[in-house]
């Protein structure tokens, strides 16, 4: 039964993944870290993501779907050389964490590790 | 409970590391283990890493975990009693297939991190360590103090951004009707909120009620006030206070006099202008 830990080293394996981590969008604490960050400052790039995902979460325009239950799914951030793909985790109980993975565009597919990073993030809760 | 959440630092100054030399600070730099106790909260160390807080406002893990039907009452006190001098109770609630243990870790960060919030800052006055002292639910993931202070600090500012709307965070949520077609749209959260407030429940009772994070349902709340969506409560405003000295301006004239009683009016049915000459006349007479 996998633990934080184990998923993201299972991130680890997902083609031209430089670094992964999960963590806590109300205030950028770091609940897990695998591989390689920007800067080499896994903390800075989870506040700085976490920022991110707060302008996103408060937002209605994201939140359209009407009846309980978060339709939120993924953030995609390309940029020069690199990706950021974020993965919301939705558990039975109430949580606000997300999958963080910073990808090399040179080596990545970006539609495979958002599947392969959805089914992670499912991993994560699965019963 | 209504809790105070002190601002944070002032906008101006650099976001520095955390207040450092408190408690937490030393207890992390001696890597003790044990725990930590102060007037809002508890802190459990292990090595000097934080892996439990409790005894806050913020709802725990079994509130988190029972308002969402993940985990009842009675197997959450059958990992409690099953704990015993271990202190393997984490261990026991994924042994048994009720959690995964990714779960857990999650639960229980986020409770952790909710209480935390709550719980700093310490202070060396007010808090007490008791050496060896162990949570019953065990090391389920630890987190550094100094990333546990600068999460809550950055915790702290994104509440600060919302302090104009503070009165709502000790005060049952009372919704308001929008008052105008282009009122905010809300979020699925909000509304979930919203349809809970019912002017008898503030936002920590609301959090324990919904098994949410106590931070995050304030946030929410602050933001619904902002839109005006829930009725910010007006301080209460306090008696006027006599001055010393103050008085009345003396008024030029003849100083007043006392009018003696009438006797005719001292006979009268009324039952209420009866008892006011009563106490007139038993004023006069102390005079």
């Amino acid at each position: 039964m996998p633990g934080i830990d184990q998923v993201l080293a299972q991130a680890m394996g997902i083609p031209g993944v430089l670094g992964a981590g999960l963590i806590d969008w109300t205030s950028g604490l770091t609940l897990g870290t695998a591989g390689r960050a920007p800067h080499a400052d896994h903390e800075a790039t989870a506040a700085d993501t976490a920022e991110v995902v707060q302008a996103v979460v408060r937002s209605a325009t994201f939140d359209t779907k009407g009846a309980d239950g978060p339709d939120l799914e993924d953030l995609i951030i390309t940029a020069a050389g690199t990706y950021h793909l974020i993965r919301f985790v939705h558990t039975a109980f109430d949580s606000q964490t997300y999958l963080h993975l910073w990808l090399d565009r040179g080596q990545a597919n970006l539609a495979i590790a958002r599947l392969r990073l959805r089914d992670l993030a499912a991993e994560l809760v699965a019963a | 409970m209504p809790l105070p959440i002190p601002p944070g630092p002032a906008a101006s100054e650099s976001p520095g590391p955390a207040a450092s030399g408190g408690p937490l600070d030393r207890c992390a730099a001696e890597r003790v283990t044990g725990a930590l106790r102060g007037p809002n909260g508890c802190f459990y160390l292990r090595d000097g890493a934080v892996y439990c807080v409790e005894g806050t406002p913020a709802p725990g893990i079994e509130a988190r975990l029972g308002a969402a039907g993940r985990l009842t009452g009675d197997r959450w006190r059958r990992a409690l009693e099953t704990a015993g001098p271990d202190h393997c109770g984490g261990r026991f609630l994924v042994a048994e297939g009720w959690l995964t243990q990714s779960e857990l870790e999650i639960c229980h960060l986020g409770a952790l991190l909710d209480a935390a919030f709550f719980a700093l800052p310490l202070a060396s006055e007010t808090s007490s360590f008791t050496p060896g002292s162990r949570h019953w639910l065990g090391t389920v993931r630890g987190i550094s103090a100094a990333a546990l202070q600068r999460a809550t600090d950055r915790r702290r500012a994104l509440l600060d951004r919302l302090r104009p709307w503070a009165a709502v965070d000790a005060s049952p949520l009372v919704p308001l009707p929008p008052a105008r077609s282009d009122h905010s749209p809300t979020t699925c959260r909000q509304r979930r909120l919203l349809d809970r407030a019912d002017g008898r429940h503030t936002p920590y009772e609301l959090a324990h009620a919904l098994g949410q994070s106590a931070f995050v349902t304030l946030l929410d709340a602050r933001r619904l006030a902002a839109a005006g969506l829930i009725q910010v409560p007006t301080a209460p405003t306090a008696l006027p206070r006599r001055r010393p000295g103050a008085c009345n301006p003396v008024t030029e004239g003849p100083s007043p006099t006392w009018q003696l009683p009438v006797p005719d009016i001292l006979e009268t049915a009324d039952p209420d202008i009866a008892l006011l000459v009563r106490l007139r006349t038993a004023l006069e007479e102390n005079l």
